[in-house]
């Protein structure tokens, strides 16, 4: 496919419903996607409890996904084992510690490589169609308590026939 | 102003039967959760709450969140006759966070407040188990404050409670609060507590003095039995009343000098006062000392009467000093009418 054609699909994010599960008060998840795009900044993600982590990124208009990118700048504290949910807007740990692939649209083992060069890990398109919400669950890590997420971008085009994003529209009557 | 979801689980265990608060424990609950209700809806006006009660058949949801305060008011009246069985707490603890999970607006903080005013029993309820599960609900990001009331409590379940509340705070947002039995209100000592400070704008820090002795009983925390955060200005007034009344007083001595509380005294006292507002000659003034003088014989006749003989040569004392303290005393005070 044409990779010129997919866009970061962090422009639709819906910045104000952005949330995630067991994350350090320091280091949340607005942190590094408030921006909208992947974070270049110093600032960081941070498990809080244990290892594991809920991200939760619901978009404004419907979208299919084609890639992801996970990046941590530590070996030690990278997410390893990944499972993709989508449209799930209230998932806790429970629903999904134990789920495999029919019930998460994706499994992954992310390699050391495509975590800490931030390379694009490219999905299942089939399966993140019709996406208003993806929610990713870092089950677990390098083997540190903690997991440390760097930036977090996702690779798609919009939907076609999916809800459009009305929000910018109030913008430009002023 | 933290934007919150929150779930309030009210105790309607039998022990909340009890009249150690006025009027019961649970009517005192029930005034209790209406203000936390209120506060809360009122800090921000998207913050929802919800209420369940932990006892009776098994833990009840009777509202899930809402702004409406008509909703919760029914509730609590529907629970106050379901006032049986004991608490199960670890449940009912599992069942609000369930609740708050499937929230509308997933920018509300979660948060979960527990009155309880019965002892921990049941399966799960021991320190290991409830360290588990408020490790549970901190990954959940779900913060805890926990209420305890009633006789005893807190040598009965501080330890597990606390140990709990300790375990569930991620940056201090958990608080843990106890209220032992007294003539003052369970929703008073909630409001005036860090629980609510954050939704009443005061800073956390500033509540530290107030919530320490607020536990030590009645309203004698409060210097005037007012809590200062409650009402700034009444607590003002009330400060500026205070110091002028003492400047009054001080001034009062300075003018009697430095007088023993004698029985003359008392005649002594009203003497400069009631000469005041006339700005009195010395020919008047010694009127006044020898009318001042005569009531003050007067007694010691009826003093005498009981046959308190050793008594007169004192008296007499006093009233000499009397004399001589009431001829400084106006003086001064004119001198005060005068630069006025």
């Amino acid at each position: 496919m044409d990779e010129t054609l997919e866009t970061s699909l962090l422009e639709v994010l819906d910045s104000s419903q952005l949330n995630c599960l067991n994350e350090n008060d320091d280091h949340t998840l607005k942190h590094i996607l408030a921006s909208k795009k992947l974070n270049s900044s110093s600032s960081y993600l941070l498990s809080d409890v244990d290892e594991q982590l809920l991200v939760n990124i619901p978009f404004n208009q419907s979208v299919r996904i084609r890639s992801i990118v996970i990046k941590s700048s530590v070996a030690a504290q990278r997410p390893r084992l990944i499972k993709l949910f989508i449209n799930r807007p209230s998932l806790g740990f429970d629903d999904v510690q134990d789920s495999q692939e029919p019930d998460a649209a994706q499994v992954l083992e992310l390699t050391e490589e495509q975590v800490l060069e931030g390379k694009r890990i490219p999905l299942r398109f089939v399966r993140f169609q019709n996406v208003g919400s993806l929610h990713i669950f870092v089950a677990s890590n390098g083997g540190d308590d903690e997991t440390r997420i760097d930036g977090i971008d996702v690779f798609g085009i919009p939907a076609l026939g999916g809800t459009k994003d009305l929000s910018g529209l109030r913008k430009e009557e002023d | 102003m933290p934007l919150e979801a929150t779930m309030i689980l009210i105790d309607n265990s039998e022990y909340m039967r009890n009249g150690d608060y006025q009027p019961t424990r649970f009517e005192a609950q029930q005034d209790a959760v209406t203000t936390v209700f209120q506060t809360k809806t009122d800090s921000n006006p998207e913050n929802l709450a919800g209420l369940m009660t932990v006892a009776g058949k098994g833990p009840e949801v009777l509202v899930t969140n809402t702004k409406d305060l008509g909703q919760i008011l029914q509730a609590i009246h529907s629970a106050s006759s379901k006032v049986s069985g004991t608490a199960d707490l670890p449940t009912a603890i599992s069942v609000a966070q369930l609740a708050l999970k499937h929230r509308q607006n997933k920018n509300l903080r979660q948060r979960i407040i527990i009155f309880i005013g019965s002892p921990l029993v049941g399966q799960g309820a021991d320190e290991k188990n409830m360290v588990k599960l408020a490790k549970k609900l901190k990954k959940n990001n779900v913060a805890v404050d926990v209420i305890a009331f009633g006789e005893g409590i807190d040598e009965m379940e501080s330890g597990v409670l606390k140990a709990f509340v300790d375990n569930v705070s991620s940056g201090d947002n958990s608080h843990f609060l106890t209220v032992p039995p007294g003539i003052h209100l369970l929703s008073d000592m909630v409001i005036s507590s860090p629980i609510l400070a954050g939704d009443r704008g005061i800073p956390e820090e500033a509540m530290g003095d107030t919530a320490g002795p607020s536990t030590g009983g009645a309203a004698g925390g409060f210097e005037f039995g007012v809590d200062p955060s409650l009402d700034p200005e009444l607590a003002m007034a009330l400060r500026m009343s205070m110091a002028e009344e003492r400047a009054r007083q001080d001034a009062m001595a300075q003018a009697s000098g430095e007088a023993p509380p004698t029985s003359s005294g008392s005649v002594e006292g009203p003497a400069p006062t009631s000469t005041e507002p006339a700005e009195p000659t010395d020919d008047e003034e010694e009127a006044m000392l020898r009318h001042a003088l005569a009531l003050s014989e007067g007694r010691d006749v009826e003093m005498e009467e009981h046959g308190d003989e050793d008594e007169e040569m004192s008296e007499e004392e006093a009233i000499a000093r009397a004399i001589e303290m009431s001829m400084k005393g106006p003086t001064d005070e004119d001198k005060s009418q005068e630069k006025k």
